[in-house]
């Protein structure tokens, strides 16, 4: 078996140490015996989005929006939304997650297109969200308890077209009111948690790539590994946080 | 002076005589309840002292250190805060008891560091005649939130001090853009290609894109980071000819590096008495700040070449067979210099690593995923064991696992006690990586072990 991941702007998406979700991925299939390439494309690269198993997009900085919406709208954001609808996997983090959706609007109300391949949408809030936090994924993602880290003044409303994550046990999640964390689509995961994501979540990890495996060989079942190191960071986090 | 200043001297005198009795740290907390009877206290204090300040994200300590060594070989006694409190509370308490109860600083000179994001309170009050801002990178984004956004804190404080004169980083896009748009007379440091050995930027840079137009820049060089010789393909925006530029590493070793430096026309070997690429850039800062301070440029050399840091900079402890060394992190620019110097290291070593996620560390502790942890995976034997400790032990742990590192090498300690126990028993080197307030917390369990000074002491 193999999987092939492309990184979305790792170039200008790589805050909150993002990119140890690509590792994470990596090397759990790795350790697994399953062969694994990674493409990175950043701004100005043309990747060919339907013939990757696995799509990343990460969270950035305010400061490289413009430069990345731009590049944005030159055509890929339709390949996004047409591997989306193929089935492609793909997990979006913060930044990322947002992009996804249809708009985003600051806080004194200018509006900005996003890619619009979710049903969800963000306003800016001038109350940043921010700190460790936990959710429980829903049972159609696999159900684990994730911890993680938030840092936002978006506040994401998912559309009817969506699903959440996941259910906010502590901390803000997706708008700090309705308790839900992040968005589910076909086979998108979306969501705040910084941390990064993975590593200390490795169910959900699984859960993630059994989803990409699936979609290309059917049935799969993924040999268990040794988490020792993994639960102990989760489980920490966990009990801190009342779970 | 009035009588709200001569109160708030008082304060801190009596809260801080108080302090010491108990044997506590703190020197933030007398300069906080001062700042509330006399608002204003530090520019009372300070008025008339010729000071030098020093911000950024990284080298803060060090560099201060390096021109305060500058100022007291030539006979200056300086107000500085040592300690590391460098915020407007810290550095009132250190100028409070500088002070007669009059409010007249015993020192005619100051070399204090500043929080970027305190510059703004701070520079109004303190009124440096010489600013020196070593770098901007990624740092606990939980509470500066983006690096642009801690050059606006800088710019800021600036604005409040059009006389005085900046010392910029040459080769940090960020850093030098404030000679840009303020009126202020700036000089640089860097560091010349001659002795740079990269081509390109790190896959994770905290400056890719141009700081006045957001083009992506062109690089002739890269020390670290994203330091080098930018050039914006559009807009020009570029890399400025550094006045104290670094012209070539002869050689580096783990006490220090013998480098060459020009100072104006004149190039002249440099001895750095700490280790490391960025070290060699404090050196550059602190050389140019101290000559533009009116100092000669051989005291500034030798003092560069002879200062001691200690306080967790490559702080030496004398214990297990071969000692320990103590090198402070707290973000990836730092952690990669540091994880790149032990790349360097001949011989086995043990290395000890503690990661802590109070307020002064940054709470979010996701930045080790930024650094690149994956050069300790090819060391092979030299890595003799990594031991993991702090608050966060356990996220350090997995890092490490999924950088590469060997699992067998990798072991758990919380206590600080047995740490202490498990090191002196230690046959290698042993180097000990902390975050700052597990540095705090863990480096006086080394010096109640192997004798030492207490932070207060300074």
């Amino acid at each position: 078996m193999n999987l092939k991941i492309c990184h979305m702007y790792p170039d200008v998406l790589n805050l909150y140490g993002d990119r140890g979700n690509i590792l994470c991925l990596r090397r759990r299939l790795e350790w697994r015996g399953i062969d694994v390439t990674v493409e990175s494309a950043g701004i100005g690269a043309r990747p060919h989005l339907a013939e990757c198993d696995l799509v990343f997009i990460g969270g950035g900085q305010d400061f490289e929006q413009e430069v990345l919406l731009e590049d944005l709208h030159s055509g890929k954001d339709e390949e996004v939304k047409a591997s989306i609808a193929d089935g492609v996997t793909f997990l979006a983090i913060c930044g990322g997650y947002q992009m996804l959706g249809t708009y985003y609007e600051t806080f004194d109300g200018h509006r900005c297109d996003f890619i619009g391949a979710l049903d969800l949408y963000t306003v800016g809030s001038k109350q940043r969200m921010i700190g460790n936090y936990m959710f429980t994924c829903t049972p159609e993602s696999g159900g684990s308890t994730v911890v993680g880290f938030e840092n936002h003044s978006g506040r994401t409303h998912l559309g009817p077209g969506v699903k959440p994550l996941g259910t906010v046990t502590s901390g803000f999640g997706n708008n700090g009111e309705d308790k839900t964390e992040g968005a589910r689509y076909k086979n998108v995961f979306a969501t705040y948690s910084h941390g990064p994501l993975l590593p200390k979540n490795p169910e959900l990890c699984d859960f993630i790539l059994k989803t990409a495996l699936e979609r290309k060989y059917g049935a799969v079942s993924l040999e268990p590994l040794n988490d020792e190191a993994e639960r102990a960071a989760h489980g920490e986090m966990a009990r801190r946080l009342g779970g | 002076m009035n009588i709200r200043a001569f109160l708030g001297i008082v304060t801190v005198h009596v809260l801080h005589f108080g302090i010491r009795l108990v044997h506590r740290g703190g020197t933030a907390f007398p300069g906080r309840i001062a700042l509330k009877i006399c608002p204003n206290l530090l520019g009372v204090l300070s008025r008339g002292v010729r000071t030098v300040a020093i911000t950024g994200t990284n080298g803060k300590t060090t560099s201060a250190r390096m021109i305060e060594q500058a100022f007291s070989d030539s006979g200056m006694d300086c107000v500085a805060n040592r300690s590391g409190a460098n915020l407007l509370s810290g550095i009132t308490t250190e100028f409070a008891m500088r002070c007669t109860l009059s409010g007249k600083c015993k020192s005619k000179w100051a070399v204090i560091e500043c929080d970027e994001a305190a510059a703004r309170r701070v520079f109004p009050q303190l009124r440096p005649e010489i600013v020196v801002v070593t770098n901007l990178f990624r740092d606990q984004l939980d509470r500066y939130g983006e690096v642009t956004h801690t050059l606006e804190n800088i710019r800021e404080g600036l604005k409040s001090v059009p006389e005085a004169l900046l010392c910029l980083n040459a080769d940090c896009s960020l850093c030098s853009s404030l000679a840009e748009d303020l009126p202020n007379k700036a000089l640089f440091f860097g560091v010349e290609k001659s002795a740079a050995h990269e081509t390109q930027p790190p896959e994770i840079s905290d400056a890719t894109h141009c700081i006045r137009c957001r083009t992506h820049y062109d690089y002739d060089y890269v020390t670290y980071g994203h330091l080098g010789g930018f050039r914006c393909p559009k807009c020009g925006y570029s890399r400025h000819a550094a006045d104290v530029a670094v012209t070539a590493i002869d050689s580096t070793d783990s006490a220090g590096s013998r480098v060459r430096i020009r100072i104006g026309k004149t190039e002249q070997p440099v001895r750095v008495n700490l280790p490391a690429m960025y070290n060699i850039y404090n050196a550059a800062g602190a050389i140019a700040a101290a000559t533009a301070m009116g100092l000669p440029a051989g005291s500034a050399i030798n003092a560069v070449g002879s200062f001691h840091c200690g306080f967790g900079r490559m702080e030496q402890f004398d214990i297990g067979e071969k000692g320990a060394k103590m090198m402070l992190v707290k973000n990836p620019a730092g952690c990669d210099q540091v994880l790149e110097f032990l790349s360097d290291m001949d011989g086995e070593f043990d290395l000890v690593m503690c990661l802590n996620d109070n307020g002064a560390d940054g709470t979010d502790v996701s930045w080790i995923w930024d650094a690149c942890f994956e050069k300790l995976s090819i060391l092979g034997d030299r890595l003799h064991t990594v031991t993991v400790s702090g608050i966060r032990a356990a996220d350090l742990w997995v890092r490490l696992k999924y950088a590469g590192v060997a699992p067998e090498k990798i072991s758990l300690e919380r206590d600080y006690e047995l740490l202490t126990q498990k090191i002196s028993q230690m046959d290698k080197p042993v180097y000990i990586v902390p975050t700052y307030t597990a540095m705090l917390d863990f480096r006086a369990h080394l010096i109640k072990k192997c004798g030492g000074s207490d932070f207060w002491e300074g």
